[in-house]
């Protein structure tokens, strides 16, 4: 999938804006892959995955009056599935406060940087995704908002509900997770399959 | 030496470390491998991930590729449904309005007003129990709406479904009511002298006879019916003509031409047509409410009278009141009036000397000059409008953002009348039924209270919308308020010559209510809706390909 242009895009949404099904229909074709595929990463199963996609989309025309046209549609829309995933998440009692108090206490071992290096060149996307789906749910919606959607340190720290000096922790507590992923060894928290 | 530590080095690969440390990063990792190979492991697992989410590893799901085009088509379908009720309502009314008076007055009703015509016609329909009950299922509707809407967020798709599919199990497997209710057609149709009902009976023919006993409701639709029998609920008729010779213990309500009590009628009189005459035997234990052309009582009435018609003439006892719109009152002198007697007609009240009388006839002058020709109406008008302004100015000033979201759902127009229609009808329903039970007393209150502020707000809410329509959208608070006070004003301007075309009056007037009471439930139904953040940074996104 290409991204779309942005003066297409922002015709479209104004068209869409206006009522009309058309460019509405357009957005939904250019961003609905990227937006399953963040839902896919973010959420434990396929089937969360394909409802959340849909419930995005049905938010976002209601919510769409409230976009602001100066700035970045998709980075707009990435932070709505990011909120919508995260309550999703939230609303099955993730236990936030439990991690977060994980991820304060325990210290995290300093890796070999050679050992590292090999590690990440033996692994495959495949393997990664894998991975993924054995980490924890802010682990995980961590590692996809950083890396998928590109979020900033003070967008992710917004959307899941932390300190903006913490998201670095996060990020790093998520990569051993991966890691110890990688290597086979359980994750330090379950956050579902797929 | 020294190493760095993971986090810098992550920080610092991730471009979020100060300029003086990163220099600082920089400058350790010339001399130092270790770190030097950190600093690369880390960004190489960057971009590992980055390229793994990136991946296109499963296809996009035919249920979410269907989805938009199901969701456009459902969409257009209930636009498409809405308009056309709509258009094919207002060509019937425009084309059939005449043909079907003329039908209804072959019929034997010979109602002349809008007001009977629609009332006949509902008559006709199902008889009032039947009203009820519809209305009763709007209102039931509405209430579960309204809880599913608040509760769906903590239901499943799988709990929702078993929810679903137990409700139709109970449906299917519940008991029917203990009344069992019989139907009878033929030419005849009767209920023999030896027979005893029990429950409510519907018949229907030509001609009705009722001789036997019926333990319940008798729901009746024919040209000619006799109650010479015992009904103990309810007699609810359209007819052409009606004789209560019998005695009915709970109400008789009816559309026809013509009844006649010479029986009993335990309690209330409801009748829509050209003739009523309580026969010098006839007794109705309440009130006796009619709409239409003559109603004379020559018998007793417990209670009250209500009339809207042509003439009243009274030679037996009324021990309640009088209130009478009409153009005659006659009063005899065998005639007793318990209560107060309020005429407003085109005559004086004729009052025979030997008439018992509580008090005298309270008699009003009619004028048949219609409110839209004079200039206190107008005047008013603009008063009200300045009014409502005022109002919609407080209500932006302190809820702006409500008031925003309301207009916002207003522009969606198909949407909020259809929503609306269901609300305008449903909620004043069901506050009702809440506070028939105590416990829902002050909940249905409110609820009613509700309804109505809403409705007052409802066409500020088109004003507005229709004022962005013309002059453009803004998110300046003043420039709303300024939107929604021109908008109103043309609102106004645009409903005023049409309030006085009665039925395209009340029409557009509902169309108004419905649309602009929609939009606000719309935007409450909205703010029921989890919240999502949706501001935006602005960050580069690579992410979408």
């Amino acid at each position: 999938m290409s991204v779309p242009g942005m003066t297409e895009t922002t015709e479209a949404v104004a068209r869409a804006r206006a009522g009309d099904a058309d460019a509405w229909g357009e957005l939904y074709r250019d961003f609905a892959p990227a937006i399953f595929r963040f839902c896919r990463r973010a959420l434990p199963t396929r089937e969360d995955a394909e409802d959340a996609t849909m419930e995005i989309f049905m938010k976002l025309r209601d919510k769409l009056s409230q976009y602001d046209e100066t700035r970045s549609f998709s980075a707009w829309l990435y932070r709505v599935a990011a909120n919508h995933c995260w309550d999703i998440l939230r609303r099955r009692k993730i236990r936030q406060d439990k991690e977060t108090e994980d991820v304060e206490n325990v210290p995290l071992e300093h890796p070999d940087p050679s050992q590292l290096d090999k590690l990440i060149e033996q692994k495959t996307s495949e393997e990664v995704r894998q991975a993924l789906h054995k980490l924890g749910a802010r682990a995980r919606m961590a590692l996809v908002l950083r890396y998928y959607s590109d979020m900033s340190y003070d967008e992710i720290a917004d959307a899941l509900g932390v300190r903006r000096a913490f998201v670095g922790v996060v990020l790093l507590r998520a990569r051993h997770e991966l890691r110890q992923a990688l290597e086979g060894k359980s994750a330090l928290a379950a956050g579902g399959t797929s | 030496m020294d190493h760095l530590d993971e986090m810098t080095c992550l920080l610092y690969a991730e471009r979020q470390l100060d300029r003086a440390r990163a220099q600082a990063v920089s400058a350790h990792t010339q001399d130092c491998a270790a770190c030097r190979t950190l600093l690369r492991a880390l960004d190489r697992e960057s971009r590992l991930l980055t390229r793994a989410m990136l991946e296109a590893d499963e296809p996009l799901p035919a249920r979410l590729a269907e989805f938009q085009e199901r969701a456009r088509k459902t969409h257009h379908w209930i636009s498409g449904l809405i308009f056309g009720l709509a258009a094919t309502g207002v060509y019937a009314l425009y084309t059939q309005l005449e043909t079907w008076q003329a039908r209804l007055s072959d019929a034997g009703f010979g109602g002349t007003s809008l007001l009977s015509l629609l009332i006949f016609q509902g008559a006709f329909w199902k008889g009032w129990q039947s009203v009820i009950t519809l209305l009763e299922v709007l209102a039931m509707l509405t209430v579960a709406g309204f809880g599913l809407v608040i509760f769906r967020r903590r239901l499943r798709r799988g709990s929702a479904l078993a929810l679903v599919f137990a409700g139709l199990f109970a449906a299917l497997v519940s008991p029917p009511p203990a009344g069992a209710t019989e139907f009878r057609k033929a030419q005849t149709a009767e209920v023999r002298q030896d027979e005893i009902i029990k429950g409510d009976i519907y018949l229907s023919g030509e001609r009705v006879r009722v001789e036997g006993t019926v333990e319940g409701d008798v729901y009746v639709a024919g040209k000619d019916i006799d109650i010479d029998g015992h009904v103990t609920g309810d007699v609810i008729a359209a007819c052409q003509s009606m004789r209560v010779r019998g005695r009915v213990d709970g109400n008789v309500r009816s559309a026809g031409n013509n009844g006649i009590i010479s029986g009993s009628v335990g309690r209330s009189v409801t009748w829509f047509g050209d003739s009523v005459t309580v026969d010098s035997t006839g007794k109705v234990g309440q009130t006796v409410s009619m709409f239409g052309g003559n109603l004379a009582i020559d018998g007793q009435v417990g209670r009250d009278i209500l009339f809207f018609g042509h003439e009243v003439g009274v030679n037996g006892a009324v021990l309640g009141s009088i209130w009478e719109k009409g153009d005659s009152l006659i009063i005899a002198s065998t005639a007793q009036v318990g209560g107060r007697i309020q005429f407003k007609g085109d005559q004086q009240a004729n009052v025979s000397p030997g008439a018992k009388l509580a008090s005298p006839v309270e008699f009003t002058q009619r004028e048949h000059r219609s409110e839209y020709t004079t200039g206190h109406y107008y005047m008013w008008r603009i008063i009200w409008t300045a009014a409502f302004i005022l109002l919609g100015l407080v209500l932006f000033l302190l809820l702006p953002k409500f008031a925003s979201e309301a207009v916002s759902a207003g522009e969606r127009v198909a949407a909020p009348i259809g929503l609306g229609v269901l609300v305008f009808f449903g909620v004043p329903i069901a506050a009702i039924l809440a506070c028939i039970t105590v416990v829902g007393f002050p909940l249905g209150l409110l609820t009613l209270g509700l309804w109505f502020f809403a409705i007052n707000c409802a066409e500020l809410v088109v004003g507005n919308v229709v004022g962005n329509w013309i002059f453009g959208r803004t998110a300046d608070t003043w420039g709303q308020i300024g939107r929604m006070a021109a908008g109103f004003v043309i609102v106004r301007i645009v409903y005023t010559p049409i309030a006085p075309l009665h039925v395209i009056g009340v029409l557009v007037a509902l169309g108004i209510w419905w649309w602009g009471i929609g939009a606000i439930a719309l935007a409450l139904y909205r703010r029921l809706q989890p919240k999502v953040s949706s501001s935006s940074m602005g960050v580069p996104v690579a992410a979408a390909s």
